[in-house]
């Protein structure tokens, strides 16, 4: 963590930010993960692009603190993940073991990974604050 | 397999970790937490310039005038690396067997050309001008979303790398992913059943340029609604602004839609769906989702260059715009009209006639409101004091190469016409006059009229006009011979075209073929004393000392954006003499 006295980038510049780029890459990594299906791709991918949309709505001060958005994105995911998989797979194929199978189920399990790992960041930091505070 | 997953998580959680550092190094978190009052924690900072120094500042400017010039650059680049593309198409069809290049090369090269004119060049073009000047020419602060502004521009050097990826993943992967070859329209079923990961790649990299250009077309939107100076009004908003407005909102309903037909056809080669398989939705209909699209893009494309050459061809015209209203009601028009002529680009699949007459009328209705401002330009220009500058003779180029782009046009609009010379050369010669012709001059108009502004410097006039006489001879040429070989019934898009003498007269195919190479030759030289001239005067070219350097106020035609550039210099003046300072010029001590 930076020194709470020492300013930021985007405090000391009015014209500079370093979440747009971050937001873009996020948004590309998960887009190549997901849709050529390269698990790890998607599932850092979207952490990057959740995180840094978290970011960047602090910053430009639509939220006050990063972790609700990050554990809203995170739930928005996986239950979309869920739902999808409910839907469009036969209910006794979706089975961890079958992660690496079907085209569909490995895709959805990445997204529902990124999901969950970005609801467990945000409430953990949040409780962290709130304890801490 | 499973080591490369573990490779790809480690790279990925390096990659992670890395950026998170990154950010706790040069961001405050903390700072964020909000104050009562307002106002940033660390109130007390002290601000000694307005931007980060190095390369820090290109990556996270949010300022739209830096967002411009990263526009600029990135479409520069696009142009150079498919004019290139260009080049060797025209190298190969020097003779009928094909002199260079392999049928596969040259298909890839013929669908990367496409995807990066009009997606890599041509979109960010315009927003490069757009970014720098609305902002200035409707006197705002900066966009209305600054930071939307930049990751709009941030998602789009990954599409290029990734509509690029084929051509640099071919050889590392033993032709494993190779570039696509779908042409830029991407026709089904030909590109669901091309199985290289390549088109995969090139479907998202135009994915994600749709998202930018969907998200910079809403901050264009909301810029111009509701960011205008209190004294500009929508009764003297500027004909740039109009078509800018114009243009988003095309966008706005264009581009999400070839947005979820991408994902569509991606869903179809990856995950087994039928949206256009023949059980399905069946191939025709990609045709029209992609023309549904693909038609409102010309014009996506084309209103804001029009819109730059009614804004600049004036001021060198010494008289303003003939008939303004008209020329924003045609803008409007045509940018409804646009959404109502997709199918005529599908004359010849064997749709419903009933239909074909249809789109044929509405087709060949826009050509009034094109006509409309064809006339007005002409009629600006009409016992004008004409000053020919580099800006000017591109404004004048413009009108003459879109009158031939747009009559060729209302040709191919006749569906028994387009059913003769439907896929052959006479509709890239077409395209061609309007894209080049047409978009590529107002470009250039564009860059030469405010390049004082934006570099602070002037270019070299000679260098300017030899770059502009070469373009108007090569493009001509170039073109021109390409419509005479359409009505020769040579068909488009072929690597090689040894016909048989007796059904096609080879002899003047070649010869034509030869004549549009030796035009490509002419723009390559043009265009090379273009980013010759554009360099060298940016780093060395006199600077400009007069906040008015086309002597705009003696005709009363001075826009905000030069008056903004004067206000600069004289800035920049106070800085250079501290003495200045006495009379309460820039304090370098003053907060955000």
């Amino acid at each position: 963590m930076a020194e709470a006295e020492e300013p930021g980038l985007s405090d000391q510049y009015p014209t500079a930010s370093p979440w747009p780029l971050f937001v873009a890459l996020g948004l590309t990594l998960s887009e190549i993960g997901v849709f050529i299906g390269l698990f790890p791709v998607a599932v850092f991918g979207l952490i990057l692009f959740g995180g840094s949309v978290a970011g960047i709505l602090t910053e430009s001060g639509y939220a006050e603190r990063p972790w609700p958005t990050l554990l809203g994105v995170g739930a928005v995911l996986t239950v979309l993940a869920a739902a999808l998989a409910l839907w469009q797979i036969p209910l006794a194929d979706i089975a961890l073991s079958n992660v690496g199978e079907g085209p569909l189920l490995t895709r959805l399990v990445a997204v529902a990974v990124a999901g969950l790992v970005m609801a467990a960041m945000g409430s953990v930091a949040s409780l962290l604050e709130q304890t801490a505070a | 397999m499973v080591a490369g997953d573990i490779v790809l998580t480690g790279l990925m959680a390096v990659l992670l970790v890395g950026i998170a550092a990154l950010l706790t190094r040069i961001e405050n978190w903390r700072s964020y937490t909000p104050l009562a009052g307002g106002g940033t924690a660390t109130g007390e900072t002290v601000v000694h310039r307005e931007k980060p120094a190095g390369i820090i500042r290109w990556l996270t400017t949010v300022d739209h005038k830096d967002i411009g010039l990263l526009y600029g650059l990135y479409a520069i680049i696009a142009f150079a690396v498919g004019g290139i593309m260009a080049f060797l198409i025209r190298v190969q069809l020097v003779t009928p067997a094909g002199a260079i290049l392999s049928n596969n090369a040259y298909n890839s090269i013929l669908t990367s050309h496409g995807i990066t004119m009009l997606f890599l060049f041509g979109t960010p073009i315009i927003a490069a001008f757009a970014n720098y000047f609305i902002p200035l020419l409707i006197g705002a602060d900066d966009m209305a979303f600054p930071r939307i502004n930049a990751i709009a521009f941030w998602v789009l050097p990954p599409a290029a790398l990734l509509i690029w990826a084929g051509f640099f993943l071919a050889p590392v992967t033993d032709n494993m992913i190779e570039p696509a070859r779908t042409a830029w329209t991407m026709y089904t079923p030909l590109s669901v059943e091309q199985t290289n990961p390549g088109v995969d790649l090139m479907l998202l990299g135009l994915h994600l340029s749709g998202v930018g250009a969907t998200m910079g077309a809403i901050n264009f939107i909301a810029t111009i609604f509701t960011e205008r100076d209190g004294d500009v009004d929508w009764a003297n908003l500027d004909i740039f602004s109009w078509t800018m407005l114009t243009q988003s909102a095309l966008i706005l309903f264009a581009f999400p839609l070839l947005g979820s037909a991408l994902v569509m056809l991606l869903m179809d080669r990856n995950l087994q769906t039928t949206f256009f398989a023949v059980e399905g939705g069946g191939p025709l209909l990609w045709q029209h989702l992609f023309w549904f699209f693909g038609h409102p893009e010309v014009y996506i494309l084309v209103l804001p260059p029009m819109g730059l050459v009614s804004l600049i061809l004036p001021k060198f015209s010494g008289r303003k715009l003939f008939g303004f209203k008209f020329v924003v009601y045609s803008t409007l028009a045509i940018g409804v009209l646009s959404f109502g002529v997709w199918a005529h680009h599908m004359f010849s699949t064997g749709m419903d006639p009933r239909l074909r007459a249809s789109f044929m009328a509405v087709s060949l209705a826009i050509a009034i409101p094109s006509a409309v401002k064809t006339f007005n330009w002409i009629t600006t220009m009409w016992n004008g004091r004409l000053r020919l500058t580099t800006p000017m003779l591109f404004c004048i180029g413009f009108v003459s190469n879109f009158i031939i782009g747009g009559v060729t046009g209302v040709f191919l609009a006749a569906v028994p016409v387009d059913l003769i010379l439907h896929d052959t050369y006479y509709v890239v010669g077409h395209f061609h006059y309007i894209v080049m012709g047409a978009i590529g001059f107002a470009a250039f108009a564009g860059i030469y009229y405010w390049f004082p502004v934006f570099t602070g410097r002037m270019y070299q006039r000679t260098l300017g006009k030899a770059h502009f006489w070469l373009s108007m001879v090569g493009t001509n040429l170039t073109f021109f011979a390409m419509l005479a070989l359409g009505y020769l019934g040579m068909p488009r898009r072929y690597a090689t075209y040894q016909f048989d003498g007796a059904i096609a007269p080879l002899v003047q195919v070649t010869t034509f073929h030869q004549l549009a190479t030796v035009g490509a030759v002419i723009l390559l030289v043009g265009q090379l004393i273009f980013v010759w001239n554009i360099v060298q005067s940016w780093l060395e070219g006199p600077k400009v000392e007069d906040g008015d350097p086309w002597n705009l106020e003696r005709d009363g035609m001075l826009d905000r954006e030069f008056e903004w550039f004067d206000e600069q210099l004289e800035a920049d003046e106070h800085e250079r003499d501290p003495s200045l300072l006495a009379d309460g010029g820039q304090d370098e001590q003053t907060d955000s």
